[in-house]
């Protein structure tokens, strides 16, 4: 296919802002009598609040209210109502707000917060899902059986089991004795925050009309717009959020994070706008944070190669909270098979309550904490087998005719794995590898992975276009821009479409519920596939509209008419046409007398017959992959442990590249996150539940003395049947194959092999001195 | 105590009062309306808010706002001149290096006090520069390439 806009370095259209520091992000908007709150968290992650005395912080200078949770008597939630903006009668992490002050200036609230004393009864505390797993363990959530949830998932009422997953294929127990080999281990992909620059802020204003008005750091504005209804028992349409410029996302903004707290406050100062930025601490720990999974697996083959059968099982430690954690297990259960056809399978996840914060989505939704196990385990059994482990994964990758876990069938035109893993093979493995030498060890290897969507059956997106009297267009829709670059892929889109220049098509900027069609949440790299498609569409329909009054002008039937971004014209005679300017209000005629409809459209767009699962867990609950592969070269210093990436590839069929640019940025954006998690970065709880780094200063960000010295990205393009001119996703893609490529590789430097990250120097160094004792 | 000061900010003077807790980045955020200037953390550590102060890049966060008396600060909305855009801005939206675009002022003040005290600043010293600053979108391959791109267009200017 041709394209004329679509495949081009088309200019990001929120550039020129950033760059000039005049994007406004929520903390840069100004309100008139805005009140400042500050947050007191608990030091204890576990236990009864006995008694809070605010009586001195209520007197200090400019204070306006201090509010606590006491009394509040409501639960929020999506999926799983178990949330309360504020602590009621117990603590269950350290992150949790306990009480607040509200006064005219950040510091005078600050200030205050010092002198409300609160009395504490300890309780058990657990960080780790097996911990709390325990029969004995006390329960965080005594009534979590009486919680509204969606059907069929939710807690399990009398333990602290928050959610539970089991999905089941074929016969394991056949599918095990059927082996020749089998390999297993346990693997830990630990607590880490998605550490956007921005961190979360929130501003609510309870108007005295009994409307309500948020201005949030999040990519979700409708789901808090509709949690927010329900919750102040107000018509949906009475509550207005706005959105924005989001300084970062990678997840954590997603569902509802901070903003029932931040609207809880300010319902007792109706009138006045409250606001909450988090410092970075908070942001740490009183919003979401992500993975905390532990999976045991365990897989099987025959002597050729041929799997026959995989048991997995995923400990989420999902928090206090499940509500936003529990599509993250069930994510991470369901796709821990990785890009290979199991017959059998019998796949378990649990999501557990732990008094850690409660975790939410971080790009890649579960995925590379399991596949981290799977592809970890096939060079393992390809070493039992021996076999390459290439010739391993070449023998049992998925693609057309086979079938999923969720028992799904897969067609060529979900893209191509092999093509994938043959081109960072070639960019990795062609050469020779250098010898070992005074310095270092050096080392390569490699990893497959696929990501679904994991949405909602209900998730969808939606566009409004309209042509302007001057043929320009103007486009509104509810997808948060986060610097994906989602704004360009809208104009791209609809300049392919409409045939005309992209400077004439201007997109959106803020978000706001009461102008922009309903969007679910900008979420699973699904804007491009969802988004673009609503974009063609309404598109279309535009054309359609333009062609329908040039029938009345022209005097034709509709489909003698063609359309090229300029005019409307006879097919027979091109002559004979009318400029699409004159069409956009509808035609006006010589005598005044105007015809025609204006030409302003709607459309939506999501995943066809999408599901819910069935009893086996089983369901159409993919619909659409994009497969990919990666593969490292890494050099390991001896002296110190350091692992230094020389060059890591990446390689996605993506169906179609719609900015090459904007591309490789999210993939290697994407590779150096997952490189912090699977060397640097860990956020760590002691045994009573304290963060232990919460700060930039404790926590290892990667910089860009860390970045790989030389990075490989290319892309296979087999145009999907779903997304507009064949796209797919790829913003989270990027994460899912690099912990494995990287302990895959280590082992091929030092043949030890790692089951858990972050491989800090020295727990590499560690693992080579016990090596190198014969332990 | 209430202190007035006196500086230059963006080639304006402007006295100001100040309270002991304030920091200089609530100054210009809070009192001057300048909210270019952005903050990631709160230890020093990502280099959001980095300014220029008196030719040096400095860390707005962390410095008292007493340290801003007879100072001459730049800003990030200092740099362009109505439309135009400086070299540096222009550099790394060609590289691709915006993506969020909350880094990216810090980011454009660090390089613009070092080419500017150095416009031939090696690699390696526009790497250290750098590496200072977190981005959690573009993984610095974009940034570096942009500091780059605007040392060389910085050479033409």
């Amino acid at each position: 296919m041709d394209f004329k806009y679509i495949g081009k370095n088309i200019e990001r259209p929120d550039a020129v802002k950033k760059v000039t520091g005049k994007s406004q992000f929520v903390d840069d908007i100004k309100f008139p009598g805005l009140l400042h709150a500050a947050i007191l968290t608990p030091e204890r992650a576990h236990a009864r609040i006995v008694s809070i005395d605010t009586k001195d912080a209520g007197s200090s200078e400019g204070v306006v209210r201090v509010v606590t949770g006491k009394g509040c008597g409501f639960r929020f939630g999506d999926n799983v109502k178990d949330r309360t903006p504020m602590a009621v009668d117990k603590v269950l992490y350290t992150g949790e707000p306990v009480a607040a002050v509200i006064a005219r200036n950040p510091h005078q609230a600050k200030q205050a917060l010092k002198k409300i004393k609160v009395e504490y009864e300890p309780l058990p505390v657990y960080t780790d899902a097996l911990d709390a797993l325990k029969k004995d363990a006390v329960l965080l959530h005594e009534n979590s059986g009486e919680y509204w949830h969606l059907p069929g998932i939710g807690p399990v009422a009398g333990t602290n089991i928050a959610d539970r997953y089991t999905l089941k294929k074929g016969d394991v127990l056949k599918g095990f004795e059927e082996a020749d080999e089998t390999v297993e281990g346990e693997f830990i992909y630990p607590f880490g925050s998605c550490a956007a620059i921005e961190p979360h802020g929130a501003v609510a204003w309870f108007h005295e009309d009994n409307t309500i008005e948020v201005w949030s750091s999040s990519i979700c504005p409708f789901v808090i717009r509709e949690d927010l209804a329900h919750t102040y028992n107000v018509p949906v349409s009475d509550v207005r959020v706005h959105i924005p410029e989001v300084g970062g996302c990678f997840g954590y903004k997603s569902d509802v994070t901070i903003e029932q707290t931040v609207a809880y406050l300010a319902s007792f100062v109706p009138g006045h706008p409250v606001k909450w930025i988090l410092s970075r601490k908070e942001d740490f720990i009183s919003s979401l944070i992500g993975h905390g999974i532990r999976t045991r697996m365990k897989i099987g083959a025959k002597k050729d190669g041929r799997l026959t059968a995989i048991k997995a099982e995923v400990y989420h430690s999902t928090g206090a909270f499940v509500d936003t954690g529990l599509h993250v297990m069930r994510g991470s259960t369901h796709n821990s098979t990785g890009t290979y056809e199991f017959p059998n399978c019998l796949l378990e996840g649990y999501s557990v309550y732990t008094n850690t914060p409660p975790i939410g989505a971080f790009r890649g939704y579960g995925h590379q904490e399991s596949q981290f196990a799977v592809e970890r385990l096939m060079d393992i059994l390809a070493r039992k087998l021996g076999m390459s482990p290439f010739e391993l994964r070449d023998k049992n990758y998925l693609g057309p005719g086979k079938k999923t876990a969720l028992g799904e069938n897969l067609w060529e035109t979900n893209g191509d794995v092999k093509k994938c893993a043959d081109i960072v093979r070639k960019a990795v493995f062609s050469s020779k590898k250098p010898k070992e030498d005074k310095e270092y060890y050096y080392g390569r290897g490699f990893s497959a992975s696929m990501k679904s969507p994991k949405g909602a059956p209900f998730s969808s997106k939606g566009c409004y276009l309209k042509f302007n009297v001057d043929g320009s267009v103007s486009i509104n829709m509810g997808g948060a821009e986060v610097g994906q670059g989602l704004r360009t892929v809208v104009r791209q889109i609809a300049a392919e479409t409409l045939k005309i220049a992209p400077e004439r098509i201007r997109v959106y900027t803020e978000i706001d519920t009461q102008f922009s069609p309903w969007e679910w949440q900008t979420i699973g790299s699904m804007f491009t596939i969802q988004g673009g498609k609503a974009v063609y569409r309404a598109a279309i329909r535009a054309i359609e509209k333009l062609k329908q009054t040039a029938s009345c002008v022209l005097k034709c039937d509709i489909d003698m008419l063609e359309y090229d971004g300029d005019y409307v014209f006879l097919r027979s005679d091109p002559s004979v046409r009318v400029p699409v300017p004159s069409l956009a209000r509808g035609y006006m005629t010589d005598d005044g007398i105007t015809i025609g409809e204006v030409v302003q459209t709607t459309a939506d767009a999501r995943l066809p017959r999408y599901s819910n699962p069935d009893a086996n867990g089983q369901g159409s609950m993919g619909v659409t992959y994009t497969f990919g592969a990666q593969a490292c070269e890494l050099r390991i210093e001896k002296k110190t442990g350091r692992i230094i990436i020389d060059h890591f590839a990446s390689s996605f069929d993506v169906g179609r590249v719609i900015n090459p640019r904007q591309i490789r940025g999210q993939v290697v954006g994407g590779v150096m996150i997952a490189l912090g998690a699977s060397l640097y970065e860990e956020l760590r709880f002691s045994g009573d539940g304290k963060a232990l780094n919460p700060v930039f200063s404790k926590y290892r960000f990667a910089n860009l003395k860390d970045a790989p010295l030389r990075q490989t990205v290319e892309f296979v393009e087999t145009p999907g049947e779903i997304g507009p001119y064949g796209a797919r996703g790829i913003g989270e893609h990027p994460l899912i194959g690099v912990a494995p490529a990287v302990l895959n590789a280590i082992y091929d430097a030092v043949g030890i092999d790692l089951y858990s990250i972050p491989v800090t120097p020295e727990k590499m160094l560690k693992a080579i001195e016990e090596k190198g004792k014969g332990k | 105590m209430p202190e007035k000061i006196n500086f230059t900010v963006n080639g304006v003077p402007r006295t100001v009062e100040i309270e002991g807790w304030e920091r200089v980045i609530d100054v210009l955020r809070e009192k001057l309306d300048l909210t270019g200037t952005k903050k990631g953390c709160d230890d020093a550590s990502c280099g959001a808010c980095v300014i220029v102060m008196d030719g040096e890049a400095k860390r707005s966060c962390a410095l008292p706002a007493k340290k801003m008396e007879g100072s001459d600060i730049v800003t990030i909305e200092g740099l362009t001149s109505g439309k135009k855009l400086h070299p540096i801005q222009k550099a790394l939206i060609d590289a691709g290096a915006v993506q969020c675009g909350f880094c990216i002022p810090g980011i454009v003040m660090e390089l613009y006090a070092l080419l500017t005290a150095d416009r031939n600043a090696s690699d390696d010293r526009i790497k250290d520069a750098l590496s200072r600053h977190f981005c959690r979108c573009t993984g610095y391959e974009a940034i570096f390439e942009g500091a780059k791109l605007a040392r060389e267009l910085l050479k033409k200017n």
